[in-house]
């Protein structure tokens, strides 16, 4: 589809009718994000997490003239992860130290909520002390703590309104998640399975933060999948099954989807059977937890193949018949394409390098395993392909309706991966029992890609190698014909969709490992980015970016400079 | 190489026999560096990746290690509350001894 002129203007029209209504956001307002384009409510940029705007006047043309409008400290060191929410002119934004309403116009701070947690929280946070944005509803903004806390503000003075204890930091949990708002609930997942914590995902009603229920993922004796554990030790109770990035939703179907985390510990010996439902996709009812079907990406997952990633939700053309689909570039380096109504597998193919499997065996559903696989499982020192941190990491990826493709940051990493002895679990401390040291690496040889995937084939239609630096960063996809993504190293950038090719950038002043966004005000298109570096990726390669990156978190909007 | 023999002769010249580090005390360091230390500062010290390299920490700083794990440095949270003195005391056995210099 081109998108006209004459479109944008019935989406500008549109957006300002729907900004005159004075109401607050409804289910209406989450269920329709995306179609009022001075607004976005949900984390994906929609229900199904496409990361697509169909807006239009920053394309390939014009790009050129795209200048920062406004800067706003956010006066943290920690690290940028998260998405803005915009709602009637007004931006919310968090990191893992605070919350801040910000004028879109202008960039001038409405409020700020700091939040403090003990100095000992990061101790049992994996993978960056950071949060990954809020959730609105009903005049109110919602986040997560570090410290395992839920809390909510009254969106427009930043008074707490209720804070809600999900666990107990000192027992390993920890929350960065961005809630998710469905069907009139609010729900979060935990963080901690390196930690050996039983995962969760929480339902609480929005207006008093009273928990309505609880979904531990990992089935209690006597439920449905605990037979996939030993019966005759407690490692269902360390199991692990983290939750720690937002499900996608479809409401027509009413099943939101909620990639789960690897099991705990790493080392696998002590843990014999599927693990369910560990490395899996749980498709929920919202109002009430329940599972309605699963499919489980890595049984007996001994990698840590998280498989928390974004599950994008679209229609694609399967053989034929359109189909209601999620998909996933999972970290265990297969691209996975499900019916999202039942759960039925209808592709599975390798985006990245693996070595640990060889294929997906279409009719089970399960990865068949190599001897790389049988290696590891005997406690080898063995290649393994892709590292631990996978074929892609969180940076999520952006599907554009338009082309039918996936845009990704992926990664081209394996490293030489261990299994350790098993020792006894210590409350709120590490629960891993491998080693995972860096294999020698030839001149030249890329470290991740930027790549445009076919979701069905996970062939490549353009793939351009990354020889400096990972990217952490989520893509954004537009209706001009642009990526928008950002680089460890401070740029932020804008690509040629079709070919890959850089068509702009501006240095932030500091690392880009969040998720950038676009929207429109008072009839301009504006991108919005943190910059801020962070994160897992700042955890691994300090020593290479301290000397060339300054930490220090910041909100940038930018537009087309006029004419 | 010779710079590193040198600083552990000098270590025990300064600290004399009675610091010495027993092998309990550095297998204990091992398995408390295991678990908590190694996610980041890589198994047996042979990857920090973004933390201290602790393989080259001054041997003669005893009293900085011991501050920084006990009450954080930089990005890394503090860990007196977990760790007992005594603990600690066995981590720094582990980072001086050969065990942790050669790796294994």
């Amino acid at each position: 589809m081109k998108f006209t002129a004459s479109a944008a203007a019935a989406l500008l029209f549109a957006g300002t009718v729907a900004s005159l209504q004075t109401s607050a956001q409804t289910l209406d307002d989450l269920k329709n994000d995306g179609k009022n384009p001075d607004n976005i409510l949900t984390y994906g940029m929609g229900y199904h997490q496409q990361r697509y705007s169909a807006l239009a006047q920053v394309d390939k043309k014009t790009v050129k003239r795209l200048v920062p409008v406004w800067n706003l400290s956010l006066d943290n060191n920690w690290g940028e992860q998260a998405q803005p929410i915009v709602y009637n002119g007004v931006m919310y934004v968090t990191n893992a130290r605070a919350t801040v309403a910000i004028e879109v116009a202008s960039g001038k701070q409405i409020w700020r909520q700091t939040l403090d947690w003990p100095p000992e929280t990061p101790r049992v946070v994996c993978c960056g002390v950071s949060n990954k944005g809020a959730a609105i509803y009903n005049g109110k903004v919602y986040r997560t703590t570090l410290d395992a806390h839920v809390v909510a503000y009254d969106a427009k003075t930043g008074k707490e309104i209720w804070k809600s204890k999900a666990a107990e930091w000192k027992d390993g949990f920890s929350l960065t998640v961005a809630p998710l708002v469905a069907n009139g609930v609010l729900i979060t997942g935990i963080s901690g399975a390196e930690y050996g914590v039983r995962g969760f995902i929480d339902g609480w009603d929005p207006e008093t933060g009273k928990q309505l229920w609880r979904h531990y993922t990992i089935p209690a004796r006597g439920e449905k999948g605990n037979e996939t554990w030993p019966q005759d030790n407690n490692a269902w109770q360390l199991g692990g099954g983290s939750a720690w990035i937002t499900g996608s939703y479809d409401p027509d179907l009413d099943l939101m989807y909620w990639g789960i985390g690897n099991p705990a510990p790493w080392a696998s010996q002590s843990r014999p059977g599927d693990n369910l439902y560990t490395s899996s996709v749980l498709a929920m009812r919202p109002k009430t937890g329940e599972v309605v079907w699963y499919y489980q990406f890595t049984p007996n997952d001994a990698y840590d193949y998280d498989a928390c990633w974004e599950l994008i939700l679209a229609e694609l053309n399967v053989q034929g018949k359109p189909r209601k689909v999620a998909m996933q570039l999972n970290r265990n380096g297969f691209l996975y394409v499900l019916d999202r109504s039942s759960g039925a597998l209808l592709s599975a193919k390798a985006y990245g390098k693996v070595n640990w499997a060889s294929h997906v065996d279409m009719k089970s559903g399960r990865p068949v395993e190599t001897d790389i696989a049988k290696s590891i499982r005997a406690a080898k020192a063995t290649e393994h392909w892709p590292s631990t941190r996978g074929a892609k990491n969180w940076e999520h990826a952006a599907f554009s309706p338009q082309t039918g493709l996936l845009y990704a940051n992926t990664l081209h990493e394996g490293r030489m991966y261990k299994h350790l002895d098993i020792k006894e679990h210590k409350v709120g401390e590490r629960y891993m029992f491998i080693e995972n040291l860096p294999l020698p690496r030839s001149a030249g040889e890329p470290i991740g890609h930027i790549e445009a995937i076919d979701p069905l084939t996970a062939e490549k239609k353009w793939s351009v190698p990354l020889t400096d630096f990972q990217m952490w960063s989520a893509m954004l996809a537009t209706g001009g014909g642009l990526l928008f993504t950002g680089k460890e190293t401070g740029e932020f950038i804008a690509l040629d969709a079709d070919t890959g090719k850089q068509l702009w950038q501006f240095q932030t002043g500091s690392g880009i490992n969040a998720m950038p966004v676009t929207y429109t005000h008072g009839g301009r298109q504006y991108v919005t980015v943190l910059s801020g570096i962070g994160g897992l990726y700042w955890n691994i390669a300090r020593e290479q970016l301290k000397d060339k990156v300054p930490q220090g978190g910041s909100v940038w909007t930018f537009a087309l400079m006029p004419d | 190489m010779l710079a590193r023999l040198a600083s552990i002769a000098a270590l025990v010249i300064a600290c004399g026999p009675a610091a010495a580090q027993t092998p309990e005390q550095v297998k204990t360091g091992a398995d408390i560096y295991e678990r908590n230390c190694s996610p980041c500062h890589g198994a047996r010290m042979l990857d920090p990746q973004g933390a201290a390299d602790l393989k080259k920490f001054p041997h003669d700083q005893r009293e900085r290690f011991v501050n920084s794990v006990t009450r954080g440095k930089n990005q890394m949270p503090p860990w007196g509350d977990l760790l007992k003195p005594e603990e600690v005391a066995a981590l720094w056995a582990y980072v001086v001894s050969a065990e942790g210099i050669s790796g294994h």
